[in-house]
């Protein structure tokens, strides 16, 4: 369809809106070089040194780099973890055809409504209880679970297209179970693991209430959402060193995201609605 | 075609996959495995489908911190919430949250995702601009507003520049604009990232139904409207319902990490409460009842939207 003059107005406004989403980051890349004076007198202006004094007392009065080594520990094994979860469920609901499947696979799809916020506070219950309060450990334990209803979904999808025939064939070379789900599913679904690890990489690596009310403030076991706030009180308002930290948080899911652009997109956007 | 018909079925009927056939059972034999999903099940009932329960039980308990003795209290709770000022204005600032924010974020974001599926000159960069809310982190979009509105932020900087230095305002601390703040953080972030997917969907409604109705002389306009929104009409309802339950329980960090939910009580929204009341007041049969509250608010959301959206032609 032609778009017509009628449509100035269309693209005034949408690229208003994309300067807005532009310019705070902008800002923030800027600051995070520049001296509080420098940030008051000229908010937009680039810096004029490229030092990086800002990062490291970011780094030293908030531990951040400690927070950066947590929140890659909890997030990488939280993925290990969800996907030695789903993997296997996900294989054995999209190859069975019983009515149990049917209502397990059901339970796990309706999961995906359910806002993990709801249900903080018995979590911290569930934590104290289990003595693994202010540990990473219960992070690790529950993050999975926050996410198995997705991951679920997404690779009952994958799976259901792998052909009977794939199964059959390997079956009569006398491959058992686990070496079909090892040798033909789980390499077949290859795109749809990468879907969930993304997917997932986001939540975990941006999760922030969970991890404040559970791992708690203690400086060697926070992860870096919780760090991040802190610098706020610590610094008072040195937005030179907010910036830095809050721009080296966002450094991880920046390279993911530029690298793996085509993928990340389709990932999000066939996640945020698989129901 | 447009009009919003309720159908007598007003069940929770949910796109899932079709019942398995039992055609396949029948070709080939039973070949195990189903036992595999029994860890991942456990996990989720352990971690999941239990806390969830445990707000119903622990509502209906009196129990005023972590480490006071516990008692059944029954309704007494409902009738204290009830009875609270407080709760109110969160219902109030929920509402007002909930009426503003998703109705804006939803027509823009369809405007926009319109927009971006008619490939537009630079479109590309428009749609890698519009996934950025979506990468970023709570933590991380709350200091972009803090940045920004603080009393010595982006907005009062730049009104000053332009010489509308009266207009500056504390914005995170002033009982009047504090709701606003975070209203308009649910804006911002929320739009770019439905709009991408609006687009999405919308890249694959075939191009040949609005080029007939532009042929009929109905306007972008006319045709977004008429034509590409009931298609989609059912996909938009999704949506919508994601945001409203993102909106209704997210708005607790956002809160916490901007307002605390104040002045007063006059940013305090229903999830906020929640927290506050379990984390900062101790006063965890109140919180989980406010829980208990805000579950069925969002059920009662999810199903109406439900309706409202039903596919109807």
């Amino acid at each position: 369809m032609k778009l017509g003059k009628r449509w100035l107005p269309a693209h005034i406004l949408v690229w208003t809106y994309a300067v807005l989403l532009v310019v705070p980051l902008y800002y923030f890349l800027a600051s995070a070089f520049k001296s509080n004076d420098e940030i008051f007198a000229h908010p937009f202006a680039p810096p004029s040194s490229l030092g990086l004094g800002n990062f490291r007392t970011a780094f030293e009065s908030a531990d951040l780099g400690l927070a950066v080594v947590n929140s890659a520990l909890v997030t990488l094994l939280s993925l290990a973890l969800t996907l030695l979860l789903a993997i296997p469920a996900s294989f054995a609901l999209a190859r069975s055809t019983g009515r149990l499947a049917g209502v397990v696979e059901k339970v796990f799809s309706l999961g995906f409504l359910i806002p993990t916020f709801a249900a903080l506070f018995p979590t911290f219950l569930l934590a104290a209880a289990t003595g693994l309060f202010h540990t990473r450990i219960f992070m690790v334990l529950f993050l999975p679970a926050t996410a198995l209803p997705l991951s679920v979904v997404i690779l009952v999808q994958f799976m259901r297209t792998i052909p009977p025939e794939m199964e059959e064939a390997a079956r009569l070379d006398g491959a058992s179970t686990f070496a079909v789900l090892r040798h033909v599913y789980t390499p077949m679904c290859l795109p749809g693991i990468a879907t969930v690890l993304l997917l997932n990489f986001l939540t975990f690596w941006n999760e922030y209430l969970y991890s404040l009310v559970i791992i708690g403030p203690d400086p060697a076991q926070r992860t870096v959402q919780v760090a991040l706030p802190t610098l706020k009180s610590i610094t008072g308002t040195d937005y030179g060193v907010l910036t830095a930290g809050t721009v080296l948080t966002l450094v991880p899911v920046w390279l993911v995201y530029t690298l793996l652009q085509k993928r990340m997109q389709q990932a999000l956007v066939s996640g945020a609605v698989k129901m | 075609m447009t009009t919003l018909t309720t159908t007598p079925d007003g069940s929770a009927a949910r796109r899932s996959a079709p019942p398995a056939s039992p055609a396949p059972a029948a070709r080939r034999p039973r070949q195990g495995g189903t036992v595999l999903a029994v860890p991942a099940l456990v996990w989720y009932l352990v971690f999941m489908v239990g806390p969830l329960l445990a707000i119903f039980v622990i509502a209906a308990l009196h129990w005023p911190g972590m480490l006071q003795p516990v008692s059944f209290a029954g309704l007494d709770n409902v009738r204290v919430v009830l009875d609270d000022p407080v709760f109110w204005d969160a219902v109030r600032n929920t509402a007002v949250q909930l009426a503003v924010a998703v109705p804006v974020m939803i027509v823009c974001a369809f405007m926009l995702g319109y927009y971006v599926a008619q490939r537009p000159p630079g479109h590309r960069v428009i749609r890698y601009l519009l996934f950025i809310p979506g990468l970023i982190s709570t933590p991380a979009k709350a200091m972009v507003f803090y940045a920004a509105l603080s009393p010595d932020g982006l907005l009062n900087g730049g009104l000053e520049s332009v010489g509308l230095g009266s207009l500056a305002d504390a914005w995170l601390a002033s009982p009047s604009t504090a709701l606003a703040c975070l209203i308009a953080l649910d804006v911002w972030a929320g739009i770019g990232f439905t709009a991408v997917l609006f687009a999405a969907r919308l890249g694959s409604v075939p191009d040949e139904l609005g080029e007939a109705a532009q042929l009929d002389g109905a306007g972008h306009w006319r045709t977004m409207w008429s034509v590409h929104f009931p298609v989609i009409r059912d996909y938009v309802g999704v949506v919508t319902m994601l945001q409203f339950l993102w909106t209704l329980f997210g708005s607790a960090q956002h809160v916490l990490l901007l307002t605390q939910g104040g002045p007063g009580t006059s940013s305090t929204t229903l999830s906020f409460l929640v927290y506050q009341k379990a984390f900062i007041a101790a006063d965890l049969g109140y919180s989980q009842t406010v829980g208990v509250l805000l579950f069925l608010v969002g059920l009662v959301g999810l199903l109406t939207i439900r309706r409202v959206f039903r596919q109807n032609y």
